[in-house]
């Protein structure tokens, strides 16, 4: 992201492509058990959670661009072998905006228990590795946000400017959402939970598209997909857009 | 062996068996469904370019300024796996670290994990391997040329990767495990006889072995297919271009047909042998 000239096309291509890897990280994440003892409080870790320490640690070293935004901010070394080749086409207090607190709240609270099944297996350390993976996946499609806003100022700084100077942050809600667009990328994404998620086998016609295997068989639910896209993910990512407006004529 | 006595063997071998929850066909779940694992990450993998002075342990110390003998790569894992352990990772013995380090302690919350496996046997693997075929063979068939900086992103997916492979292949161990219960008698006598090439032939199934290879190689081809919401996409036509998969069909069944199918059996064979430790 970034490197070259900023489009539209480019910027969606780059949420296209983030449905992937959010699919794949949580059927990952569904082949374990809910794994409750890995969220819980840990007197070994300070009172931490296990997952807290994980993200804490696994965080550092790693977080340049504007889209890979870091959970535990604070106390991050800068990084071992930074990322290059990016040139900044953001604008600069583009980095302060984070959704991370929302997402993170979303994941464990209302996502983890509609799709990971009840049960401990003791495979905390795997799971909290899947989760982070759920999660940076989560949190970057959201932060992708910041392009897809400054693409759109860019195309009508006359429509923009006057919302942004009298804060108005429904009006800029409104001029972002695209419900037509909203539908697409929900279906699609239901779409790849079941493709994705089905059983695979050699027989003649599984495998195909939609799979002749109900959605029971789906890894995970592919209406859970919809379901997080609906109700967190479009949401989360209009409100980057929307913080980072605000702030664009600073 | 009297009657009586081989019927008290057989009860003691089955309630062992059932014990620890291995069967023959709980290994094959596992493996089919260690197939879309490993398929996942490798389409993952295969979405940045190769990115080359990851793996370089001259850019890592131009990087730090100061000399290094390890690549950007190598640290990465390391550390990862540092990390993890600390986490409590590698303690049920299904996952073994690249890395060799000690942790004194876990923060994770303890867990009895049952021991399916013979302790002797346990520690067989073929990481080293499985390093220097990802990092050499596969990865330069897997990604386009190319360097797009996103170092840190590259490396994290390698080891996603990496882990899976490790995983599925030193698997092997639970594979040998359960075909030895099932069948010691014949095993025991190669492996007092330390018949490597008798016991190879006892664990392969030409037949089970193509039948997974394609399997991989149609997942790679569901699983990489651009969906989108204009009509299907063709995945069972022969002709359509490998280009149109994120990771090359073709390439994942060379992947188990090459290296992950013989590195399993090599896993196998090597357990065996010290099966009667």
């Amino acid at each position: 992201m970034g490197e070259q000239q900023l489009s539209l096309a480019a910027v969606r291509d780059a949420l296209v492509r983030e449905e992937d890897s959010i699919v794949f990280a949580l059927i990952e994440r569904a082949r374990l058990p809910r794994n409750s003892p890995a969220y819980a409080p840990a007197a070994a870790a300070g009172g931490r959670s296990l997952a807290e320490f994980f993200f804490r640690e696994a965080e550092a070293g790693h977080y340049q661009k504007p889209e890979d935004v870091p959970f535990f901010p604070q106390d991050l070394p800068s990084p071992v072998f930074p990322t290059t080749g990016y040139t900044k086409v953001l604008h600069s207090f583009a980095s302060a905006v984070s959704m991370n607190d929302a997402i993170w709240k979303m994941y464990f609270n209302e996502l983890i228990p509609l799709f990971t099944v009840d049960g401990d297996d003791g495979n905390y350390a795997e799971t909290v590795a899947l989760d982070f993976a759920c999660l940076k996946a989560l949190s970057r499609r959201v932060h992708i946000g910041k392009y897809v806003a400054e693409v759109k100022f860019k195309d009508a700084p006359q429509d923009y400017s006057p919302l942004i100077r009298a804060k108005d942050t429904s009006a800029l809600m409104n001029l972002l959402t695209f419900k037509a667009v909203e539908e697409k990328v929900k279906k699609r994404v239901e779409k790849k939970a079941r493709i994705f998620g089905q059983n695979v086998t050699l027989e003649e016609n599984a495998g195909k598209h939609e799979g002749i295997s109900g959605d029971s068989e789906c890894k995970v639910n592919p209406e859970v997909l919809s379901k997080l896209y609906d109700q967190w993910v479009m949401p989360l990512t209009k409100d980057v857009e929307v913080e980072y407006l605000l702030r664009r004529l600073d | 062996m009297a009657a009586m006595d081989f019927y008290r063997y057989l009860t003691l071998v089955l309630l062992l068996h059932m014990c620890s929850g291995l069967s023959l066909d709980t290994v094959r779940e596992f493996l089919t469904r260690e197939e879309d694992t490993i398929v996942f990450s490798l389409i993952e993998r295969a979405k940045y370019p190769l990115n080359t002075p990851a793996y370089d342990p001259a850019a890592a110390a131009a990087a730090a300024g100061h000399l290094h003998n390890a690549s950007f790569a190598e640290m990465f894992v390391r550390e990862s796996e540092a990390v993890q352990a600390k986490a409590g990772r590698y303690q049920s013995l299904q996952e073994i670290p690249f890395s060799p380090f000690r942790v004194p302690f876990t923060l994770a919350p303890p867990f009895n994990f049952t021991r399916e496996l013979y302790p002797a046997a346990a520690f067989v693997n073929v990481n080293d391997d499985i390093w220097s075929m990802y990092f050499n063979q596969l990865l330069p068939l897997l990604a386009k040329n190319g360097d797009d900086g996103n170092y840190a992103a590259t490396v994290s997916s390698d080891l996603v990767c990496l882990q899976a492979l490790s995983r599925r292949i030193n698997y092997g161990r639970y594979v040998a495990e359960v075909k030895f219960i099932g069948d010691q008698q014949n095993y025991t006598t190669l492996i007092r006889n330390k018949d490597k090439d008798a016991l190879m032939k006892l664990l392969t199934s030409e037949a089970q072995e193509d039948v997974v290879k394609r399997r991989v190689q149609k997942k790679a081809m569901v699983f990489g297919q651009n969906v989108t919401l204009d009509g299907p996409v063709e995945t069972g036509n022969s002709n359509s271009s490998q280009a149109n998969f994120e990771a090359d069909p073709s390439l994942v069944y060379k992947l188990y047909d090459q290296w992950v199918i013989p590195l399993t059996k090599q896993v196998e064979v090597e357990y065996l042998l010290h099966r009667l430790d």
